[in-house]
């Protein structure tokens, strides 16, 4: 609920680190040239919290609009853009970035990234790297969320989904791309995300799609459509994703309707779709990995990752891109606003954008990502792939979600539940 | 709650003790406030605070950008909060839970009966291995029913080597998986009290009643399950109340047909992110269980004692 968010003392961070990118200072210097500076400059977020925390009403959303004076996302990086063009980065581009910082707290999934990943960048930079694991990403969000700046962590991987609350919210700050070269590196349709205009806030990680799974122990056919999700042949044996939006996803490439619509006769056309197909299902499933090789379900929607981990289990596993099309998901690195090692952070993430790091760690993982300039790294077999590489006709087909909000949001919900219950 | 009877059974035994100090019932009463005091502070910070925290957002709104709003109170989202397509899943709740309670007293009253009666010296042990499954913690254990439940797993391959079904027979995410994960962690809260109240019955009205040639079954019908009412009610209590509000157990063994009014409440918070329309339907279901508690709990007391 601590969502309130204090937009100075991000500010105030940035010029700190602006500060000492120019000056090369240390955190030491830093701190005693502060105190030469007087108190009242180590003060001012402080007092500036609690001018705002007296000034807004009990609503927390208050404050937060508050801090940023429009709600439009894409208003907010204009002019933090405009800041970060005053550094002198622009003059040299690729100098050798300060590293004051001797750690990084990097906040992030279970094995996600390439085995040596940590322990190169360590060598690299000398700094020390704290790798904290979260297993959901409800958890993962809380966590970030529960003082509104990051909850302690320098480095995490949202959603790309998520992005855009992350920005109102000043959960996360603006990235300095100056100290991120190896950005180039991305491909040409990763470079302007709608989620994140210029990417400015964030820089894109894995992506992935979501179709379905079938094991041909049980299912011979060779499935290509959704339609195979509604199959009353394998009743009792089919497993739907249990996510709203990928649930509602489906059923619109299965009838043909616009993804991510928002209109009432399109939801209620998906709703009915999944009416009619929840008495052949065997559960709303949140561990397809599980569900699929231990033998209830037969068919089940997913997503590609976890397909590639259901075959360790059972080699025969399948997976399909369905004809209609597909949900591509993709997720993010970013740095928090509360960020203790802001420098260390951007410096892990141009680290991370390496073609040679980012195809170690698709190698790693089974995650394609965004990097162009790995592709030529990566493992011939995962690139020869049809479902983690899809051939440019199939990927042109592949839509990703918007994050939904207001009364949008409450109209999936209450079809949902309407549905669950 | 117990300083009203405390004083008047000092005063009651009669004239003989009227000459007790005047200002004695109030020293008891300050002792009494003294001792429970710890409770109420717990009570207090982890129960009253957090309820009242619930009641406060659920009388918020939700902005557009998915914040509560406390500006203005109002009770829109109790308006909102009964809807139709929500009473499935209220009626699998109650059902679950029905089955439960039942299950747990129907297995655990002959459990806890012969444990009193016949433990002998290995009394404590035996309810010791009653409450042995809480040391291992509860998702791991509901986990391992997945692994004995699921259709490649343990139960279905006996029956498969036994020949007694050629394909695997859907156990789990099914009503059964679900009512039998819930028993299973609920038994041991019913068999505590059960045990209670049997083993503090006068094994003489049981003889008296046998000694007037009341048949064991009559004996037992009439002495001993009307006086053992209590630890029934009380395990009653103790099963149903969080059965209806659980979780877990109807989410991991559950399937597509089992959603729980508690899953509905999750979803509200969770992927709706509906903060006071999710305090506003789980405040209203409190509320609805305890009352209906309240109401079951004096018609079978007033039955109990009636007889």
């Amino acid at each position: 609920m601590t969502r309130e968010h204090d937009g100075s003392s991000v500010d105030l961070e940035r010029q700190l680190v602006q500060v000492m990118a120019e000056n090369r200072l240390t955190r030491r210097q830093l701190l005693e040239r502060m105190g030469a500076l007087g108190i009242a400059t180590a003060l001012a977020p402080i007092v500036a919290a609690c001018a705002q925390a007296g000034l807004t009403s009990p609503s927390p959303s208050a404050s937060a609009l508050g801090v940023v004076p429009t709600t439009n996302p894409t208003a907010a990086p204009s002019a933090t853009a405009g800041a970060s063009a005053s550094a002198p980065a622009s003059a040299a581009p690729a100098a050798t970035p300060p590293t004051a910082e001797k750690d990084l707290i990097v906040y992030n999934w279970d094995s996600y990234i390439g085995e040596n990943t940590v322990a190169e960048f360590e060598d690299k930079y000398g700094i020390k790297v704290k790798y904290v694991r979260f297993t959901d990403a409800v958890t993962q969000m809380a966590s970030l969320r529960k003082d509104g700046k990051g909850g302690g962590y320098d480095v995490s991987y949202p959603a790309s989904t998520e992005i855009p609350g992350l920005v109102r919210d000043g959960v996360i700050q603006p990235l300095h791309i100056e100290w991120i070269p190896n950005i180039v590196n991305l491909g040409t349709d990763w470079q302007n995300p709608d989620y994140d205009q210029n990417n400015l806030h964030s820089v894109p990680n894995y992506w992935w799609t979501t179709g379905f799974t079938w094991d041909p122990a049980k299912i011979k056919d060779d499935l290509t459509s959704w339609a195979s999700l509604w199959n009353a042949d394998y009743s009792g044996h089919i497993g739907m994703l249990d996510d709203v939006q990928e649930c509602f996803a489906a059923a619109s490439f299965h009838l043909g309707l616009p993804i991510n619509s928002t209109a009432d006769s399109d939801l209620d056309q998906a709703l009915a779709s999944l009416e009619q197909q929840k008495p052949l299902l065997r559960k709303y499933t949140d561990d397809d990995i599980g569900d699929m090789t231990s033998g209830q379900l037969w068919i089940s929607h997913a997503w590609s990752g976890d397909w590639v981990q259901m075959t360790y289990d059972n080699p025969d596993i399948k997976y399909a891109i369905p004809s209609e099309g597909a949900i591509r998901g993709s997720d993010t690195m970013v740095v928090t606003s509360g960020a203790q090692h802001p420098i260390a952070a951007n410096l892990w993430i141009d680290f991370n954008l390496d073609a040679r790091i980012s195809a170690a760690n698709s190698n790693y993982t089974g995650y394609l990502g965004p990097n162009a300039a790995a592709m030529t790294t990566i493992d011939p077999r995962l690139l020869a792939d049809p479902n983690i590489n899809p051939a440019a006709a199939v990927y042109s087909k592949l839509t990703e979600l918007i994050q939904l909000e207001g009364a949008d949001l409450d109209k999936y919900t209450q079809r949902w539940n309407a549905l669950r219950a | 709650m117990a300083e009203v009877p405390l004083r008047e059974r000092s005063v009651a035994p009669g004239a003989a003790t009227q000459a007790r100090p005047p200002t004695a019932p109030r020293r008891m009463r300050l002792g009494g406030a003294f001792f429970v005091l710890p409770g109420v502070i717990w009570l207090a910070a982890f129960f009253l605070i957090p309820l009242v925290a619930i009641l406060i957002v659920s009388l918020g709104t939700n902005d557009a950008t998915g914040h509560i709003d406390l500006s203005v109170l109002n009770l829109q989202n109790y308006f909102q909060a009964i809807r139709p397509e929500y009473v499935p899943a209220f009626v699998n709740s109650l059902r679950y839970a029905g089955l439960t309670t039942v299950l747990s007293i129907v297995i655990g009253y002959p459990i806890a009966y012969w444990i009193s009666r016949y433990g002998g010296k290995r009394k404590v042990l035996l309810l010791i291995l009653v409450m042995l499954p809480f040391w291992t913690s509860y998702l791991i254990r509901t986990y391992a029913w997945m692994i004995i439940l699921r259709d490649n797993g343990v139960l279905n391959s006996i029956l498969q080597t036994l020949g007694l079904t050629s394909d695997p027979i859907p156990l789990l995410n099914t009503d059964f998986s679900v009512v039998l994960g819930m028993t299973y962690g609920f038994l041991p809260f019913a068999i505590l009290p059960l045990y209670v109240s049997i083993d503090r019955l006068d094994e003489h009205l049981v003889q008296a009643a046998r000694d007037l040639y009341a048949s064991g079954r009559a004996a037992f019908l009439h002495v001993t399950l009307p006086l053992t009412m209590p630890g029934i009610i009380a395990a009653a209590l103790l099963t149903f109340i969080p059965a209806i509000g659980d979780y877990v157990t109807p989410d991991l063994l559950g399937g597509a047909q089992t959603t729980t009014i508690a899953k509905v409440v999750q979803v509200i918070f969770t992927s709706g992110r509906d903060w006071p329309y999710g305090s506003a339907l789980g405040f209203l279901l409190m509320v609805v269980t305890l009352g209906g508690t309240l109401l079951a709990l004096r018609s079978l007391r007033q039955e109990t004692f009636a007889s």
